[in-house]
C-alpha cells in the first residue's frame, strides 16, 4: 500500500472541494472515506475553511501527516461533483489510486465561455427586480446594470483584481450609475434597482454555509465564513455608499 | 400577475446563478425550477402577511424536499440544486443594508436589518436540517425493506 499516495490523494481531493465551497463536514467526509482505504490504525482528516490537515498512522510505518494552505476561490459545483464522483468509484473499488490521483489533478475549471457568464450577470439583476416588487422600468434598468456589472468583472478578472477590491469597484459604479441615470427617468423607485443590481455580488452562498457549518459543530469554518460574507456585504455597501453620494454631488452641480 | 412576473424572474435569475456557480449544463433547467418554486412560495406568503421570516422558512422547506427529491432522482450531491435555488430566499440584500445604514450612521435600521438577516439565515439552515434529517429517515426504512 503506498500510504503516501492515498494521503496525497485525501489532500488534493479535500483541497479542490474546499476550493469549490463546498460544506467543511462535506471535505472532511471525502477525506475520511479516502483515508480509510489504508486500513490503517489511524486515519484522521481536520478541515478549516482555509487550510488542511490530514494524517495517517500505522503500527509497521511512520506516520504520514500533510498539510495545505486553500485559499478562496467562489463556488463552483461541477468540481464538486466531479470529485464526489472519483472519489466514491475510488472508495468502492471501481478505480485504482493511481488513476483517482491523475484524475483528480485533470479536473478543468470552467466549462462555460465567458460571454456566457457575462449574459448570466445581466440577467440576474433583471430577476430579482419583480422579487423585490419592481415593474417594468425597474427589470429594465437593473438589465441594463447588469450589463455594465458584467463589463467590471471581466475587466477585472482579467487585471487579477483583489476580490474585495472589485466588489466595492462594481457597486460603485452601479450605485453611481443608477442615480445619475435616476435623475433623468422619473417614477422608478432606484432603491430597488440598486438592490437588484447587487444581487451577484451579494455573499449568499458565504452566509448560508456559515450557519450550516456552525450548526454542525464546524465552529472555527463557520466563523471564517460569516466574517467572509459580512467583509463582502461592507465592501458593497462602501462603493454604494460612496457612489451615491458621487452621483448626488454631480446632480447638485458640484462641490460648491 | 406580479405574482406570475416573480416566480419567472426567479426561474430566469437562478438558473443564471447556476451559472455562475458551475452547475453542469444538463442540471441547469432543474435548477432553476427548484428557485421558482422557491419564489413562489416566498411571494405567496408575504402576500398572505406571514412575515418575510416564516415566508422565507417555508419556501426553504419546499426548496429543500425538491432538491433532495432530484438528487435522489439524479444520484448527484444535493448542494447542485440546492445552492443556487435558495438563492432569492437568502439574506444577501439584508446583508448588504446591514452594512449600508451602518455606514449611514442609521445604528437603529442597522441593527434591525442585521437581526433579520440572522433570522433568515437561521431559518433557512433550520428548514434544510428538517429536510435532511426526514430524507434520512425515509432512506433508512427503504434500505430495510
Amino acid at each position: 500500500m503506498d500510504y503516501k499516495l492515498v494521503i496525497r490523494t485525501a489532500v488534493l481531493a479535500g483541497e479542490l472541494m474546499l476550493l469549490s465551497g463546498a460544506e467543511t463536514y462535506r471535505v472532511e467526509d471525502t477525506m475520511n472515506h479516502i483515508l480509510k482505504t489504508a486500513h490503517t490504525k489511524t486515519a484522521e482528516a481536520l478541515v478549516f475553511r482555509t487550510g488542511i490537515l490530514a494524517t495517517i498512522d500505522n503500527p509497521d510505518i511512520e506516520p504520514v501527516t500533510m498539510m495545505r494552505r486553500v485559499k478562496n476561490s467562489g463556488t463552483n459545483l461541477n468540481r464538486i461533483m466531479q470529485v464526489n464522483d472519483i472519489s466514491r468509484k475510488y472508495c468502492a473499488g471501481e478505480m485504482p489510486l493511481k488513476e483517482a490521483y491523475e484524475r483528480l489533478g485533470g479536473i478543468q475549471k470552467k466549462q462555460y465561455k465567458t460571454g456566457i457568464y457575462n449574459l448570466a450577470t445581466l440577467i440576474i439583476p433583471a430577476g430579482f427586480a419583480p422579487l423585490f416588487g419592481g415593474q417594468m422600468p425597474e427589470i429594465l434598468l437593473s438589465a441594463a446594470m447588469g450589463a455594465l456589472l458584467a463589463l467590471i468583472i471581466t475587466v477585472g478578472k482579467r487585471w487579477n483584481v483583489n476580490g474585495f477590491i472589485l466588489d466595492t469597484v462594481s457597486s460603485f459604479m452601479v450605485a453611481a450609475a443608477v442615480f445619475l441615470l435616476g435623475a433623468k427617468i422619473s417614477g422608478v423607485d432606484l432603491d430597488i434597482v440598486i438592490i437588484s443590481a447587487i444581487m451577484p455580488l451579494v455573499p449568499g452562498v458565504a452566509i448560508t454555509n456559515a450557519v450550516r457549518d456552525i450548526l454542525q459543530g464546524d465552529y472555527m469554518s463557520g466563523n471564517a465564513r460569516v466574517l467572509e460574507a459580512f467583509l463582502t456585504a461592507a465592501g458593497i455597501a462602501i462603493g454604494a455608499g460612496a457612489g451615491m453620494w458621487i452621483a448626488g454631488v454631480i446632480i447638485a452641480g458640484g462641490v460648491r | 400577475m406580479s405574482l406570475l412576473i416573480g416566480v419567472a424572474g426567479c426561474f430566469f435569475s437562478v438558473t443564471a446563478f447556476a451559472i455562475l456557480l458551475e452547475t453542469p449544463k444538463s442540471y441547469l433547467i432543474h435548477a432553476g425550477g427548484v428557485g421558482a418554486v422557491g419564489g413562489f412560495v416566498y411571494l405567496l406568503g408575504t402576500k398572505n402577511e406571514l412575515g418575510v421570516v416564516f415566508s422565507s422558512f417555508l419556501s426553504v422547506l419546499a426548496i429543500a424536499f425538491l432538491a433532495h427529491l432530484f438528487a435522489r432522482i439524479f444520484k448527484e450531491p444535493v448542494t447542485v440544486f440546492l445552492i443556487a435555488g435558495i438563492l432569492p430566499t437568502v439574506p444577501g440584500a439584508g446583508m448588504y443594508r446591514t452594512a449600508y445604514y451602518l455606514i449611514q450612521n442609521d445604528s437603529e435600521k442597522s441593527g434591525y436589518y442585521l437581526l433579520q438577516t440572522l433570522e433568515i439565515a437561521g431559518v433557512i439552515a433550520l428548514a434544510i436540517f428538517i429536510m435532511d434529517t426526514l430524507f434520512k429517515i425515509v432512506g433508512k426504512r427503504e434500505k430495510k425493506v
